[in-house]
């Protein structure tokens, strides 16, 4: 069996598509099952009702009207415990809202300012990045002792801020999904830094150089030549952190807690698919409503790309 | 003054604006290390005082004596080096094949089959989750830790990746091999595999980052204490209020975060070059 084999291996003409095959074997295998198959699997499953246990009930679209009722009634002003998807979408949105132009915007202006000849570019490089490379689940909780009420975050913000007074940023359902997201910038805009340096410095010197001849100064320089330069990596930036923002979970999982914290402020759609699926024991809706964070994803960054040119590849 | 002067004078302001705001963001980004450092020596009464206090006194040791005295702390720690281990070694080889396969190999069904992949970047996690999740559960690998790492060890990004570099090594040496009559397999182990060494250590640092940090799939695979890796345990821990005091979960913290923090501060250099290739960690 195994001479056979070997000898029309040996022998074959097409020796190099059964080396080609065999190679991306298992990676095809993989994500054959893990990804095409789920995913076919996750279409089917959001047509079913469903405990893990007994029958698959056909529901229809019933599992889909779950959700577009839940939004209904969320425009409608319904208390957050009854519309928990329109609840997780609206401060999604807000949170991605506020995070993105702020990481995109501050990694830049770091990224700026750093691309110079200065003593110490590494470590300021590595400063920025290592919030980066640790867990968001350590940075949540590492937050959360210092977004105490009479924690250092307040503590600092009153001799910073004059007249500020110090607020109970966790259980307080104005400020939760505000220290979520400064959280989030902290995590990630150092990352997106060092990818805005890396494109920086890849921009051709003899451009700055013409333009010093003709008198720009920095600030002109920055915004005729560093900008529209870096748009590809802009892009390519927006789009990541839009992805990253609207399936936010871990943050929200540890700073809120798996329902959102006080008044649901912390709630994000990632949460509300994980309390379908594993808390709620509805597997169908879950799907359904991920089916929904898909199309959410798809067309902002969609939409974004289309108005901004093609991310980076 | 001249202008030549004025130019210098200029200059010399524009420095220390940088360096202001240089140093001041790497202060609002070190502190919370820096504060987390420094309290995990305290007690819980001192590291909650108000105004905040930076000197230990008294210096104690006791935070982390709480945590290994656990049972589970160390067993975290070990599952999420075997997890971490598992991931890194299953993409360092199994992408590595992919990738050559897809860069230097001609086979029917090639570019469908890549693009077929690369497509799935585009799929959000939370879509495959509840699936996989039932897969799982119908091969009875849920709260087992081999069977959270297959879902991992052959990450899309990681294959194209390989397959960016091999693609960018010249052809000659490849075609030398196969007049010398190296098959296509073993010119993959003798001569590939040995000349990817950089885009090896990519995937390798950029997998142990990702999973020894990763915390929605462990949530969600793993369900008994002793089989959790860090992330989850520690939330776990805090949840559960193992403790009243916070600074074992502070201690904890930074116990777990030691290994990418030195992996990190080692290869920062190998790892920026790594984002600059890759464009980010996708």
């Amino acid at each position: 069996m195994f001479s056979s084999f070997s000898s029309f291996y040996e022998k074959s003409r097409n020796k190099e598509i059964v080396a080609g095959l065999t190679l991306i074997s298992i990676a095809v295998i993989l994500n054959l099952v893990f990804g095409y198959f789920a995913m076919f699997f996750a279409f089917y499953l959001s047509f079913f009702k469903w405990d893990y246990i007994g029958e698959m009930q056909f529901v229809g679209l019933q599992n889909f009207e779950i959700v577009i009722r839940d939004l209904i009634r969320g425009l409608h002003g319904a208390p957050y415990l009854l519309v928990p998807f329109y609840t997780g979408l609206k401060n999604i949105l807000l949170y991605t809202l506020i995070v993105v132009p702020i990481q995109t915007f501050l990694a830049i202006v770091l990224a700026s300012f750093a691309n110079q000849k200065i003593r110490g570019q590494q470590f300021f490089k590595v400063s920025y990045f290592l919030p980066a490379t640790t867990s968001s689940v350590i940075v949540a909780l590492i937050f959360i002792w210092l977004f105490m009420k009479n924690g250092y975050i307040n503590y600092v913000l009153t001799h910073v801020i004059p007249g500020f007074e110090p607020v109970d940023w966790i259980n307080n359902k104005d400020y939760l999904l505000f220290a979520i997201a400064t959280v989030a910038i902290w995590g990630t805009s150092g990352h997106f830094m060092v990818s805005f340096l890396a494109a920086m410095q890849a921009i051709p010197r003899e451009i700055y150089e013409a333009a010093m001849l003709d008198g720009a100064g920095p600030i002109r320089r920055f915004f005729f030549i560093t900008i529209p330069m870096l748009r590809p990596m802009v892009v390519y930036v927006v789009v990541m952190g839009l992805i990253g923002a609207l399936q936010m979970f871990d943050l929200a999982w540890i700073m809120a807690g798996a329902n959102g914290g006080p008044g649901g402020a912390g709630y994000t759609v990632a949460l509300d698919i994980y309390n379908e699926a594993f808390t709620r024991i509805r597997p169908g809706v879950a799907a359904a409503k991920s089916w929904f964070l898909f199309a959410i994803i798809f067309t902002t960054t969609y939409l974004f790309q289309k108005k901004y040119g093609r991310a980076m590849r | 003054m001249t202008p030549r002067e004025r130019e210098r004078l200029i200059r010399r302001i524009w420095i220390v604006i940088t360096y202001a705001v240089l140093i001041t963001f790497a202060l609002v980004y070190l502190m919370p290390f820096i504060r987390s450092l420094v309290a995990s020596f305290m007690t819980w009464a001192q590291a909650s005082a108000y105004p905040p206090e930076w000197i230990p006194n008294p210096f104690t040791l006791e935070n982390y004596q709480k945590l290994f005295r656990l049972d589970l702390f160390p067993r975290w720690i070990r599952n999420t080096a075997l997890y971490a281990g598992l991931i890194v070694a299953g993409n360092v080889l199994f992408t590595s094949m992919a990738g050559y396969a897809f860069a230097r190999l001609k086979f029917p069904g090639k570019d469908v089959i890549f693009s077929a992949l690369l497509s799935l970047l585009m799929i959000p996690m939370f879509v495959t989750l509840v699936p996989n999740y039932i897969i799982m559960y119908k091969l009875g690998l849920i709260d087992n830790i081999f069977g959270l790492a297959l879902l991992g060890i052959v990450n899309v990004s990681s294959i194209f990746l390989m397959r960016q570099y091999f693609t960018s090594l010249s052809n000659e040496i490849f075609e030398a091999a196969r007049l010398d009559g190296c098959g296509p397999i073993k010119a993959f182990f003798y001569i590939a595999l040995p000349l990817a060494k950089p885009a090896l250590g990519a995937v390798a640092v950029y997998q142990f980052l990702g999973s020894w940090n990763a915390f929605i799939g462990p949530l969600i695979f793993l369900r008994s204490p002793e089989n959790f890796t860090l992330p989850v345990g520690l939330s776990f821990a805090f949840q559960r209020s193992m403790w009243t005091e916070y600074t074992p979960i502070i201690a904890g913290s930074l116990v777990a975060s030691a290994p990418t923090i030195l992996l990190f501060l080692v290869l920062n250099r190998y790892l920026i070059r790594g984002i600059v290739i890759t464009g980010g960690k996708g």
